[in-house]
């Protein structure tokens, strides 16, 4: 059984289609990115989820319960921690009062661990706190309870990048300890750097679920080729060869028009028939890199921007 | 249980404090006043000289004494339309204004279903409710004393109780408005507009033909006159107040639990 099971779930506000028909799953254990520009459907996934609003069509199971059923799914928030996308407390309470409402609720286990990780100013009023420390906050209320699983709605936003790695390396034990995550993003190195696997979501449809590595592979290699000597075209004449850019300088002696001797290129194919095909030349440097995840996210969505 | 009473419930002591005070000083003031204005006046004139609707708003039965007069000018006045609209006001922004400032995920991400939040943070406005109705008579009983009028106190008492579910029901009022609508302002609006709506229905219309349609008015149920002049309690009455209560608390919950937030 999936920590988190869509079926067909959808929400149709009538103008417009903010989920349509989701159907995927989260197995136990993983760490599932869910990735998507804003406005794609991340966060109204989510709130569906946790029974903030109501499918239009189609359930979903959260951890066995189906989000229909009002008094099992929160029974089942003892279990489950949630950091929202615009975390928000009682402006007039410390961080202190905060937590302790929240511990007299669902408890409090692992509250001092991670006042030690993330540290917000317990005796301020949250009125006086940054975006970055009322998402500390929310960083210790989502796991003071030790939920089996948790959901983030873009849980970096506001983090300094010593915290955000803090929190990544955290995350990273809390998986091996068993928990499930499921984190929403448009932040595509973030995903890359933390998650086994990734679904794709664009304008409230569900575009892909791939192993992250899958969607390394699919979106290919960039290949960089400097040759102290001429290649001719033919080299790049192949199939999976993409946004071919080539030059050659004056003093190294090439017809522009049928030899290179500087190129990029995206290779979608096996990278080792492509290395067979090289000539026998003095190469100055050959790189072969991964393609960046923001390319990966360009290529789903055609181009638009947000990525 | 009841986790959510206790934070709100300490949430509300500053203001409940300043509450009481300020009702208190108005208490103070009314039965300072007294001796002054039956002394330079014939009250039962100043009765008269009021215009008949006005009369009947303030449901105003004599002045001639220091019961009627606090009847009109700290209970019908004070309690009746103050206090009544400010629990309105104060409980429309319970669920609207958490929805408004998207705090309502935060909250409802805890294991804590709609009707239960709705409940508990309802049963918090005990605490201003039970501060102003414990401490104004004690100032009332003193203030009385100190001009040498004497008040009976079991009439006193009876009063303060019997407002207790009158002041909850306009607070159903404004928690009714606050699931109803997302932003705590409107909801505000809104339920100052409907218990004040209704207060002057039930008074205006009282004696004519229409007078049937003040029965949903809670202000129908509780007469700081019957219980100051005649020491007669209307426990009935009390007891559609508490009924109006749990009818609107439902009726919110339901509406809470079924809505998108």
């Amino acid at each position: 059984m999936g920590a988190i099971e869509l079926d067909g779930l959808t929400k149709d506000y009538g103008d417009v289609l903010a989920a349509d028909d989701l159907t995927f799953t989260v197995d136990s254990g993983e760490i599932f990115g869910y990735l998507g520009p804003n406005g794609a459907g991340k966060t109204t996934t989510i709130r569906m989820l946790l029974g903030f609003i109501k499918p239009t069509a189609g359930t979903a199971r959260v951890l066995g319960n189906d989000i229909r059923d009002r008094r099992a799914l929160t029974e089942a928030k003892h279990r489950i921690g949630h950091l929202s996308d615009d975390q928000a407390f009682d402006e007039q309470a410390t961080g202190a009062e905060i937590l302790d409402l929240h511990a007299a609720v669902k408890g409090d286990e692992r509250r001092a661990e991670l006042l030690d990780l993330f540290s917000p100013p317990l005796d301020r009023r949250v009125r006086e706190y940054s975006s970055g420390n009322v998402q500390k906050l929310g960083l210790v209320t989502t796991f003071m309870h030790d939920p089996e699983l948790v959901i983030l709605d873009e849980p970096t936003g506001g983090l300094d990048p010593l915290v955000k790695h803090r929190f990544a390396e955290f995350l990273r034990a809390e998986c091996k300890r068993g928990v499930t995550v499921f984190f929403s993003s448009h932040i595509l190195s973030e995903v890359r750097r933390l998650c086994d696997r990734v679904g794709i979501i664009r304008n409230g449809r569900l575009v892909t679920v791939d192993p992250i590595e899958t969607l390394l592979t699919r979106s290919g290699k960039v290949v960089r080729i400097n040759s102290a000597e001429p290649i001719p075209m033919d080299f790049v004449d192949l199939a999976g060869v993409h946004d071919l850019e080539t030059s050659a300088p004056d003093e190294r002696g090439a017809e522009t028009a049928t030899e290179f001797t500087e190129c990029t290129f995206t290779f979608t194919g096996d990278i080792n028939a492509l290395l067979a095909r090289l000539p026998n030349h003095e190469m100055v440097d050959v790189s072969i890199e991964e393609a960046p995840l923001e390319d990966v996210f360009l290529r789903f969505y055609g181009g638009e921007d947000d990525a | 249980m009841l986790e959510f009473a206790r934070y709100d419930a300490a949430k509300r002591i500053r203001g409940s404090v300043y509450l009481s005070v300020g009702i208190s000083l108005l208490a103070a003031f009314a039965v300072w006043a007294y001796p002054s204005y039956s002394q330079a006046m014939d009250m039962t004139q100043l009765r008269e000289a009021f215009p008949e609707p006005l009369i009947r708003a303030f449901n105003i039965e004599t002045m001639a004494s220091l019961e009627g007069f606090l009847s009109v000018e700290l209970y019908m006045f004070g309690w009746i339309i103050l206090l009544g609209l400010y629990l309105a006001y104060s409980a429309a922004s319970i669920i609207a204004d958490d929805i408004d400032r998207g705090r309502m995920d935060t909250l409802l991400s805890m294991p804590v279903s709609r009707p239960r939040l709705a409940f508990e943070r309802f049963t918090a406005l005990g605490v201003p409710i039970l501060a102003v109705n414990v401490v104004t008579p004690v100032v009332v009983l003193v203030s009385a004393g100190l001009i040498g009028e004497s008040l009976s106190i079991a009439d006193l008492v009876a009063l303060h109780l019997l407002s207790i579910p009158y002041l909850f029901a306009c607070a159903g009022i404004g928690l009714l408005a606050s699931v109803i609508f997302d932003r705590a302002s409107i909801a505000q609006r809104v339920a100052l507009g409907v218990t004040f709506g209704i207060y002057l229905v039930e008074s205006l219309l009282s004696g004519t033909d229409y007078e049937l349609l003040g029965v949903l008015a809670p202000m129908r149920y509780f007469d700081p006159n019957e219980v100051l002049l005649d020491g007669t309690y209307d426990l009935l009455g009390a007891a559609v107040l508490i009924g109006m209560t749990a009818v609107l608390l439902a009726v919110s919950q339901l509406y809470f639990v079924r809505r998108d937030i």
